[in-house]
């Protein structure tokens, strides 16, 4: 095993949620691949970490665990915005949001 | 070929099996992301991303992180999955719109083309790079007091922020989502 396939794999599974992102229309959908992406920048991390010349550093490890807490914060955050959304819009297609009045 | 294959396996099964530990987990979790981006039905999409979430964990474990799978594990199946589920269970709407499409204007065609030409970029440059052809090395350790001592030594400024960043952020996500703000 190299680290072309981890790559390759991480690639693959970015390419999947900027599909997600582009080509759905639900807000939820939206959100869930930009979870895919965190996933695929976070399996990046830690294929780098594990084919470093000093893996003792940890510093792969580190800022995937940094990355993890942002992205719970965002997910918490997003969710909150498409429930605020559904109440005052009752629609979470993200096309028919398009009003900036609250 | 297959009798060479059998001998390496009985000489070192551990071995011998070593990338599969990270290949089939990887497999199981390219194959549900796929399945949670082209799921039409919103719950069934969610439990195919908390799949791939497991299946990512034990990538991050098979690879010798045992700790942050775990923390992918209790973070991403535990609190985001869950979190999406209540949400689709709240913004459920009310009447089920059957004709509509689930693509957004780009359609599915341009948002698969986009991803794919990233991908294809993205796959010319990992395997035409000479760091990628790296071997794999010997397995790395990494003792949790390790990560530990790291955590409250030299990057304890960025604890502390992420800290204040996560308190920040889930008391707005409540005060967004509260009934009637007063």
């Amino acid at each position: 095993m190299t680290l072309q396939i981890l790559l390759a794999i991480s690639a693959v599974l970015f390419a999947l949620g900027l599909a997600a992102v582009l080509s759905r229309s639900n807000a939820i959908m939206i959100l869930i691949g930009i979870e895919l992406m965190l996933g695929a920048a976070n399996l990046n991390f830690i294929s780098f970490w594990r084919f470093s010349d000093h893996p003792s550093d940890l510093t792969g490890l580190l800022f995937v665990i940094f990355s993890i807490a942002v992205a719970a914060a965002e997910a918490a955050v997003g969710l909150a915005i498409i429930i605020l959304v559904y109440r005052n819009l009752r629609t979470v297609e993200a096309d028919d949001a398009n009003q900036l009045k609250g | 070929m297959m009798h060479a294959a059998l001998e390496s396996f009985c000489a070192d099964p551990v071995k011998f099996l070593a990338p599969w530990f990270v290949l089939l987990p990887a497999f199981v979790l390219l194959l549900s992301a796929a399945a949670a981006v082209v799921m039409r039905n919103l719950i069934h999409a969610a439990l195919c991303l908390t799949l791939s979430f497991i299946a990512l964990g034990v990538v991050f474990i098979a690879l010798g992180a045992e700790f942050v799978g775990l923390v992918q594990l209790l973070v991403y199946v535990g609190a985001v999955a869950m979190v999406i589920v209540f949400a689709i269970l709240l913004t459920r709407p009310e009447q089920l719109e059957k004709s509509r499409s689930v693509f957004s204007g780009i359609g599915p065609a341009g948002g698969a083309a986009i991803a794919f030409g990233l991908l294809a970029t993205l796959l010319g440059f990992i395997f035409a790079s000479p760091l990628a052809k790296k071997p794999l090395p010997a397995p790395a350790v990494a003792p949790v007091a390790n990560i530990g001592e790291a955590l409250m030594g030299n990057h304890v400024v960025a604890l502390i922020v992420i800290g204040v960043l996560l308190t920040a952020a889930l008391v707005g996500a409540a005060v967004i989502a509260m009934e009637d703000q007063p």
